[in-house]
């Protein structure tokens, strides 16, 4: 396994920078668009709530593999489009669903009185929203957030059907050439562990630095 | 307990959790490995009368899943029918041949956990390759060539050697390695299987598709914008595959490869499947 | 004297529900005015229609100079005016005492930092509760989350303030601290209070009218006096009886 690991090491990290690239943009990405459809799913105005709705159940319902070749094979007969970002596309689309309906859970177990007050004060919606809601709400989603973004970074696997040159891609190539394909995934699931390991822990310090004195 | 105590210890559980498992798989590794030496793969075929090989799903021509039968069809799958046939004449007994669909990833993965017997599975005969699997003699006398969009102005694979240009291979095959050597500026991009290299090169995810000529030809049927250009430039023949160290099934194999040959049955097949492919002669394949 | 809030055969319905019933009332500018009825009778509902945290469907409803019952006034800018303190504080769980009482006044009343912080100091002091600015809601008794959230009230310097309930989420013993405050604001302010309770003692104490409500119906408004030495419907009487021996 060393041996695997000492032949191919600029391949493998090269993948594993990749995947942890991939991985970045695709939490930035959902955070920011689930956040987004979470809000309009949520608006008082009927026509962003259809919006909302229709996005998060497309995207929830559909495979990440088919989301992600839609932009490898068919966008890419108009615009050029490289694997690596077809996979963070369809990996950002995807995933967004999921956070959205984490940002939806978190606002709407903040307590209804929040709002209320907030607009009792004279607050507007979108004020009462971003200074008092939707932090409650972040706070409480970040449990589930943070699962989200564990698979998050297991999906960018993705990248490899694609030709992304992610973790994945690389230990198909490097199994494919010394056909020793146990060991190569041993490896390669270490240095996923490696990312996801990581990510749980500061997600979980997180969750500890906001917990303190702010709870209700 | 105290919650820094605690996170310490679900640390701790989980170092011990990643040692198991790879602990666990290695000693998997080992026992399979055991077992591969205690089985005799023909004698296990003569009794339960089933020879199981594995082919390919995803290759016009070769091994594709026909949407009527649900099972695959292609020259592959019809030479692994006619060599069970001949061994079980052979062996005055009844053998029945059934087949797993395999992908140029998993082939020699499913021969080696015993999940197949046999492999015909358009794969090229390779040193590397012959260090873990046991090959028969040449079944297809295959070479790499390249696939590119009409009207493209590639003519050969040296119109390919530039920095400008990728070449879209299939994960696990040995085209990438060898167009390193004839077009080495060019970028190179795998994909997971055939139908998916083709996908990618009709989306212009590269300049051209490179594997071996005989499954090219299979896509220049499928689609008019296609065309297999310039000679093959290897030499690579397929050969049937059995686990290594199956050297009984093997002899047997090659055996019964060399009987239909002899007898017409070979020539019939390659007529066949090859007989109205545009740009190739069957006859050039005959043995 | 000119009415600042004015209901004009007002209806209101949560959806098949008929929850007030033809409301017609005048509350003139500086009085103090004590809302009470048994549970369920709409006092809430009320209460709330006056800062517009719900809408009416039929009659006409005047506040401050604004038709809330146009689609085209502006309830964010009819809410500067009318304050609202909750039976529950609904305070800004993620904000601390300080920030709590200074948001609106920065964002919505755009007033300046200095000022801002000078008035949310004055106003801790006035609600007794001076050196608890930097910590969060959780931290506080139910007592002084009640002041803050009249503190926060008071910082957008309102016209009208309502109070829904405000000691009955309290501990017997944090009322009278609540009740302090209160009576200040009623007394020494010219601002119009509308307040819905059961602190019978308080009512008798500060208010110049009471208002009775059974049913979604005003049944009686009269002055304090008037009400608690004469009643005038059985309904009243029966009420009083109930509350007093408790
Ligand atoms: N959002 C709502 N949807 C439907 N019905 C409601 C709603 N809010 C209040 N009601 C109903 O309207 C009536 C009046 O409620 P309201 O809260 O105004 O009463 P209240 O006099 O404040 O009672 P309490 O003393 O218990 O607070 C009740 O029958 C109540 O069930
Ligand atoms: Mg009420």
């Amino acid at each position: 396994m060393i041996n695997i690991f000492m032949q191919n090491w600029q391949t493998i990290l090269n993948g594993f920078w990749i995947t942890i690239l991939s991985s970045l943009i695709g939490l930035g990405g959902s955070l920011l668009l689930g956040t987004i459809f979470a809000l309009m799913e949520l608006a008082p105005n009927k026509i962003l709530k259809f919006i909302g709705n229709a996005f998060v159940e497309f995207f929830r319902n559909i495979p990440l593999l088919v989301i992600t070749l839609f932009f490898y094979v068919v966008v890419a007969k108009d615009f050029k489009i490289s694997g690596f970002w077809a996979g963070t596309i369809g990996l950002i689309l995807y995933t967004s669903a999921f956070v959205a309906e984490c940002i939806r859970g978190g606002i709407n177990s903040v307590d209804e009185g929040q709002m209320e007050g907030a607009r009792a004060n004279g607050l507007t919606y979108t004020q009462a929203m971003i200074h008092i809601v939707l932090p409650q709400g972040f706070k409480l989603a970040i449990p589930s957030l943070g699962n989200q973004f564990i698979n998050l970074v297991k999906n960018s696997s993705i990248l490899s059907f694609v030709a992304g040159f992610d973790l994945m891609y690389q230990a198909n190539v490097i199994s494919g050439a010394n056909l020793d394909p146990f060991n190569t995934y041993i490896i390669v699931g270490i240095f996923y562990l490696i990312i996801t390991g990581l990510l749980s822990t500061v997600m979980r310090q997180i969750e500890d630095r906001l917990g303190k004195g702010r709870l209700q | 307990m105290s919650k820094a105590k605690l996170k310490r210890m679900g640390l701790f559980a989980s170092v011990i959790l990643v040692i198991i498992l790879i602990g666990g798989v290695m000693l998997g590794i080992n026992a399979r490995e055991r077992q591969n030496k205690e089985t005799d793969a023909l004698s296990q075929i003569k009794q339960t009368h089933v020879m199981r090989w594995g082919v390919k799903c995803d290759t016009r021509l070769f091994g594709l899943i026909s949407p009527k039968t649900e099972q695959s069809e292609g020259f592959d799958v019809d030479i692994a029918r006619a060599i069970t046939k001949q061994i079980a004449k052979d062996n005055h007994t009844h053998i029945k041949s059934e087949f797993t669909p395999v992908t140029t990833n998993s082939k020699i993965q499913l021969l080696k956990n015993k999940q197949v017997d046999a492999v015909a599975a358009s794969m090229t005969i390779t040193p590397e390759r012959a260090k873990i699997v046991d090959f028969s003699k040449p079944y297809f006398p295959a070479g790499q060539s390249i696939l590119v969009k009409k009207n493209s102005g590639i003519k050969n694979i040296k119109d390919l050697n530039n920095s400008k240009s990728t070449v879209i291979g299939v994960m696990g095959t040995t085209a990438l390695e060898t167009t390193k050597k004839f077009a080495p500026k060019a970028h190179l991009i795998a994909m997971p299987d055939n139908s998916q290299a083709f996908s990618a090169l009709e989306s212009a995810q590269g300049q051209a598709m490179t594997t071996d000529n005989a499954i090219l030809y299979g896509f220049t049927q499928q689609s008019n914008n296609v065309e297999v250009v310039g000679k093959p430039f290897t030499n690579q023949p397929y050969g049937l595959g059995v686990d290594k160290g199956q050297t009984q099934l093997n002899n047997a194999v090659n055996k019964a490869l060399a009987e239909i040959i002899k007898d017409g049955t070979y020539n019939r097949l390659i007529k066949k499947w090859f007989s109205n492919i545009p740009g190739l002669d069957w006859r050039d394949l005959t043995k | 004297m000119s009415a600042i809030i004015k209901f004009q055969d007002v209806e209101k319905y949560y959806g098949d529900f008929h929850a007030l019933h033809d409301i017609n009332l005048k509350i003139n500018a500086g009085e103090t005015v004590v809302l009470i009825g048994p549970s369920g009778s709409g006092k809430s509902t009320l209460l709330r229609t006056i800062n517009g945290l719900e809408d009416i469907q039929k009659g006409k409803l005047v506040v401050d100079g604004m038709d809330i019952s146009s689609k085209d006034t502006n309830v964010n800018k009819l809410r500067t005016d009318v304050g609202m303190v909750f039976q529950h504080f609904n305070l800004y769980n993620n904000k601390t005492i300080l920030e709590n009482i200074m948001l609106a006044p920065q964002i919505v009343l755009k007033r300046p930092k200095d000022k801002n912080r000078e008035i949310a100091d004055e106003l801790l002091a006035k609600v007794d509760l001076s050196n608890q600015g930097g910590k969060y809601p959780a931290q506080l008794s139910g007592g002084q989350k009640q002041r803050i959230a009249i503190a926060r009230s008071l910082a957008m310097d309102p016209r009208v303030l309502l109070f829904d309930e405000p000691t009955s989420a309290l501990d017997p013993e944090m009322v009278g601290s609540v009740l302090n405050v209160m009576r200040d604001i009623a007394m020494n302010s010219d601002m119009t209070t509308l307040v819905v309770t059961h602190e019978m003692d308080f009512a008798k104490a500060v208010a110049d009218r009471v208002i009775f409500m059974a049913d979604g119906k005003i049944l009686e408004d009269s002055s304090t006096d008037e009400f608690f030495k004469r009643p005038k419907t059985e309904r009243a009487r029966q009420f009083l009886s109930q509350v007093e021996h408790h």
